[in-house]
């Protein structure tokens, strides 16, 4: 126990003393996150929080137009509350509060006020236009009848249209209130970063995993260097051996993941959603990542094929399994190819957590994938690593 | 050389086997080792060395046979027997990334030394191989010679009673290998057991009390440095260089009667023969006979390298 602790340590001093290895576990996964964050905005759509009615279909027909415009998607949050919170955090880009009894205010044309919450940035500009567009189209039909009702019967189109310029800034019928938020508001300096919630997750597993193949090459180069048998001519058995090594691999998994949450919690207070959900989650993977390493290591025989394959074979699990782009994005039958990536487990049940509030239990299913593959992986790579030492 | 009862056997090897696949790389190899005594296995690359050695310090499972360290079988899973065996690799076998320091402690760590021991016995390694200025710089800021002397380091760092080195001069510059064969004498002098594999006859000759020369898996004579040469018989060495049809003249010598051996050693003629003063003119005019024109002449005392060339046919190194 104490030499397989000794062995796994010295595999993390390692990691901390590689200039190229810390620019590459520790600078470069939060570079992307940043840049990937800053262009697809935590998703593929812009999403614009709702908080409606039930049973309004004036305000479903406004939701369903504001859904049609390309490159927005609603969501439905339960509260004005936490909307707010959910704009300022960046969880959606902008929110819509719809008043009760909103369809009977548009039906009898009396003054009504949706409210819209953006951010004071470009998108939270262009949002207010698409659901402005959108209420007026439902306004529109309201100040007619309004006008016509109120003038001559016999009245003509040039007096009519002179009636509604005059009637413009009335507050009749629909209106929109528009209420940006101050920068006091919006969390601490960074927060307009929040975007990077989804960002984040699916960065950890891509380079959790990817550092952990490439680190199979640390294994080969231990049986390359003399160390492993200098390790099997000691008293220390076996068992003890092959522990210290592939609980090595997984300590240093277990501290890049751990860091890339810490540094994107404090940098751009991503949120991570419940600990006790999200810790399972990232253990489990950081497990199947460092048994897959072992299997890398112990199968290849030079490290410069295994820092290849470990690149090819990380780059295109993270791809396959939505850390690229995100799966709700995949065709179907790439969705059901990407099931065998245990990223796609992992970042389905982050999307879980962060962004339906999911608990351990919402995300059973993706713990038990994750746990599967962890479970064949580690026999897999204790196996072949327990060969390739006696080799 | 000292050379005992069973019991002062430090290391006893029997029948020991290994192939790989079709390659018998170790054929029936046995030998013992008493306190004190350095014993040399000499043979070329791909004798079977480091196979050898890998299956006394339990690296590898033999096919047959058995090792014994004082007395208790040593395998890959009997740890008492494997703390008394400290191994020393081909390879330098330490962490680049890690300092000296750092190494010695990571494997002291594995050989069970508890916290004191490690503080002191770090100490006192560090000024054994002389690296105790450097102890705090990582190895791989180390010359070729302080990293051979830290794997050698390691291997002494728990106290071994056997201490197995395996070709721990290759690719050293010859100040730091004489160092390094210096201390290697020290070592003995203390009373440790030594295994010692080397394709340098010079090593050998130096080291070793006794010398197994190994080839092709096998151990084809083993003994004192005196008694391998005298397996040769009371013969002298006469080395020819000749101008003319080489093969012919081997032909013709080799039908001289009491000439040992005839061999081609980079286009010299190499010739065992006794009394060599008195047969020189012979060897000379068979040289003649077939036309050839002797252009040199020299006339040694064999050597260990002689003695693999008559034992095997072919040369130590290539
Ligand atoms: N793990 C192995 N697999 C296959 N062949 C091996 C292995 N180890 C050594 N050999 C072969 O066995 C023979 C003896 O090798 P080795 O013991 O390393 O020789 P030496 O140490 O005397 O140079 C060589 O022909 C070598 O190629
Ligand atoms: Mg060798």
């Amino acid at each position: 126990m104490v030499t397989a602790w000794t062995i796994a340590r010295t595999e993390v001093t390692r990691l901390l003393r590689d200039r190229t290895n810390l620019f590459f576990v520790f600078v470069f996964p939060l570079l992307l996150v940043l840049v990937i964050g800053a262009q697809f905005g935590g998703g593929g759509q812009v999403q614009v929080g709702i908080v409606a009615p039930d049973g309004d279909t004036m305000a479903q027909e406004l939701i369903a137009t504001v859904d049609a415009t390309d490159g927005v998607e609603t969501v439905t949050v339960p509260d004005a509350v936490t909307l707010r919170e959910d704009v300022a955090r960046g969880r959606v880009s902008a929110g819509l509060v719809v008043p009760a009894g909103y369809e009977q205010s548009v039906v009898e044309v009396e003054p009504v006020e949706v409210s819209f919450i953006g951010r004071p940035d470009a998108t939270g500009g262009s949002l207010r236009s698409v659901v402005a567009a959108a209420i007026a189209q439902q306004a529109t039909p309201g100040r007619a009848a309004l006008l016509v009702a109120e003038a001559e019967v016999d009245a003509e189109l040039p007096a009519l249209r002179a009636a509604a310029v005059e009637r413009r800034g009335q507050a009749v019928g629909v209106d929109v209130v528009a209420r940006t938020l101050g920068t006091d508001e919006l969390s601490e300096e960074f927060a307009g970063l929040g975007q990077f919630d989804l960002g984040a997750s699916t960065q950890l597993f891509l380079f959790t995993f990817l550092t952990s193949l490439s680190g199979g090459a640390a294994l080969i180069q231990l049986r390359q260097l003399g160390i492993a048998h200098r390790m099997l001519a000691s008293p220390t058995s076996m068992p003890a051996i092959v522990g210290g090594l592939v609980g090595g691999r997984l300590l240093v998994a277990l501290v890049q993941a751990a860091y890339i949450i810490a540094a994107t919690l404090l940098l751009f207070q991503v949120d991570w959603g419940a600990p006790s959900a999200t810790i399972p989650v990232v253990v489990l993977f950081s497990v199947v990542s460092a048994a897959a390493g072992v299997v890398i290591g112990s199968v290849l025989r030079n490290d410069s094929q295994a820092a290849g394959v470990g690149i090819g074979v990380g780059l295109g699990f993270a791809a396959l399994g939505g850390s690229m782009v995100p799966l709700e994005l995949f065709p179907d039958a790439l969705q059901v190819v990407s099931r065998f990536t245990p990223h796609a487990w992992a970042n389905q049940a982050m999307a879980e957590i962060v962004r339906r509030d999911g608990g351990v239990v919402e995300v059973l299913p993706q713990l038990g994938a994750l746990a599967a593959f962890a479970v064949v992986l580690t026999v897999v790579a204790v196996v072949s690593l327990q060969r390739s030492l006696s080799r | 050389m000292v050379r005992g009862s069973r019991l002062d056997q430090v290391l006893v090897c029997s029948g020991l086997r290994k192939a790989f696949g079709e390659l018998q790389a170790v054929d029936e190899v046995s030998f013992s080792i008493a306190r004190g005594e350095t014993y040399g296995l000499l043979g070329p690359n791909g004798a079977g060395k480091t196979t050898s050695i890998s299956m006394v310090a339990g690296l590898l499972r033999p096919d047959a046979g058995e090792v014994t360290v004082l007395g208790r079988r040593l395998t890959p899973t009997a740890a008492a027997a494997k703390s008394a065996v400290g191994l020393v690799p081909q390879e330098v076998a330490i962490y680049p990334d890690l300092s000296a320091r750092e190494n010695l402690r990571f494997f002291g760590r594995l050989q069970g030394l508890d916290r004191r021991e490690l503080d002191t016995r770090t100490d006192e390694v560090l000024a054994l191989i002389g690296l105790t200025d450097r102890a705090g710089d990582r190895a791989d800021t180390f010359s070729g010679g302080m990293k051979r002397r830290l794997n050698i380091g390691i291997g002494l760092l728990h106290r071994p009673e056997l201490l197995i080195l395996d070709e721990p001069t290759v690719g050293v510059d010859p100040q730091s290998r004489n160092a390094i064969l210096e201390s290697v004498e020290d070592l003995a002098t203390d009373g440790l057991a030594v295994l010692y594999t080397t394709h340098y006859m010079e090593e050998a000759e130096r080291l070793c009390d006794r010398i197994a020369i190994v080839d092709k898996g096998r151990i084809v004579a083993e003994g004192t440095r005196r008694e391998l040469i005298a397996t040769i018989g009371e013969h002298d060495l006469v080395r020819l260089e000749i101008d003319g049809d080489v093969q012919a003249a081997v032909e013709q010598l080799r039908g001289l009667s009491e000439l040992g051996s005839v061999e081609v050693e980079d286009d010299h003629i190499v010739c065992l023969l006794a009394g060599a003063a008195r047969r020189l003119p012979a060897l000379l005019g068979a040289v003649a006979e077939v036309g050839a024109v002797t252009t040199g002449v020299e006339v040694r005392e064999p050597d260990l390298e002689d003695v693999f060339l008559h034992l095997t046919g072919a040369a130590l190194r290539d």
